[in-house]
């Protein structure tokens, strides 16, 4: 049976006029003609605050996100360099000495005070004591 | 600054039917035009599927009008957009379910043991056309598949085709189902019309 037939039998053969008629009575409408324009303006005004939402979101570009995430990174990039700067600044004096090769140090020589003059009670094992205690 | 830009005007010819997939696709984005026609479009059979499972003319409004409001919430959530009426009817079917059951809970907190359930409330009592209360009746008695398909069909002018797509049922169901309930509904009328009020009162 093809839809179109099917169509023409639902509206003609089976429509039930007597109760159509009683289920109408049903429907709001019946005896509240501005029913279901109310119907509809309460649920519009229920949902403009999503609608909204869904409009802002949908206008959001590229550059406003970017903007915003700027608003919060920009200042705490700032505060991290300067932190960062004050801490090279004042931390270069105490940069512990360069570890040196002992090829290097033959080569070369040893700019600061290489060989201490007592070896400390746990000699840490880097290079420099190394080299010390070969010589 | 996005708050401060002025939105463009939405415009929709209201003249030239626009599909569901159309409108949703709209209203994903806040069109308030488009989720307008959605509600115009679906608010009767919102309306008659909230009825079905209720029974009550202030149940259903509550829960179709929720149903709107859920289904915008969770617009994304529709699969397949072109099928809108079929999922809304489902969030309805299940939005009235919920409120049936609170209703009951409620009811049975406040009812004392051994006080008739279905006692008319003041509303009940006050309707104004007798036929609809005997309508109402009639339409509780019956299944609630049997109750929606005849509302959709009768009440609000849907199609066999129609209902089978949204309901996901097939068609040579719907039309045993369609069939049933307003035998049904015409017996029952005919009795309630006939049956004395104290004997119904009793019921």
């Amino acid at each position: 049976m093809n839809r179109r037939y099917e169509d023409m039998l639902d509206d003609g053969m089976e429509r039930d006029m007597e109760l159509a008629d009683a289920l109408a009575s049903l429907d709001p409408a019946s005896h509240d003609p501005n029913y279901w324009l109310r119907f509809r303006s309460w649920v519009m005004r229920s949902a403009a605050r999503e609608l909204a939402h869904r409009r802002l979101m949908t206008q959001l570009t590229i550059g406003d996100v970017v903007q915003s995430w700027a608003r919060a990174l920009v200042p705490t990039a700032v505060l991290t360099a300067v932190v960062a700067g004050l801490m090279l600044i004042h931390g270069g004096t105490l940069a512990p000495p360069r570890p040196i090769s002992v090829e290097e140090m033959l080569m070369r020589g040893i700019d600061r005070e290489a060989l201490p003059t007592t070896l400390p009670a746990d000699p840490s094992p880097d290079v420099v004591t190394f080299a010390s205690e070969g010589f | 600054m996005p708050s401060t830009r002025s939105f463009p005007t939405v415009s929709i010819n209201r003249s030239e039917p626009l599909s569901d997939s159309e409108l949703v696709r709209r209203a994903k984005k806040g069109e308030e035009v488009a989720f307008g026609l959605l509600v115009e479009r679906y608010q009767r059979p919102a309306y008659a599927v909230a009825l079905s499972v209720t029974g009550r003319h202030e149940d259903a409004q509550d829960a179709a009008q929720e149903s709107f409001l859920v289904a915008l919430d969770r617009l994304e959530e529709c699969r397949s957009p072109e099928k809108f009426g079929g999922w809304l009817m489902t969030i309805v079917r299940n939005r009235s379910k919920n409120l049936v059951r609170r209703e009951s809970l409620r009811e049975m907190e406040e009812v004392p043991p051994g006080a008739r359930s279905r006692v008319p409330t003041p509303e009940r009592v006050a309707e104004t056309s007798e036929l609809r209360a005997l309508l109402k009746e009639a339409l509780m008695d019956l299944p609630e598949v049997q109750r929606e398909i005849v509302l959709l069909h009768d009440l609000e002018g849907w199609k066999h085709r129609e209902i089978a797509d949204r309901l996901d049922l097939p068609c040579g169901t719907v039309r045993s189902h369609l069939h049933f309930a307003r035998k049904a509904l015409r017996d029952a009328l005919r009795r309630l019309a006939t049956e004395p009020e104290m004997l119904r009162a009793a019921r």
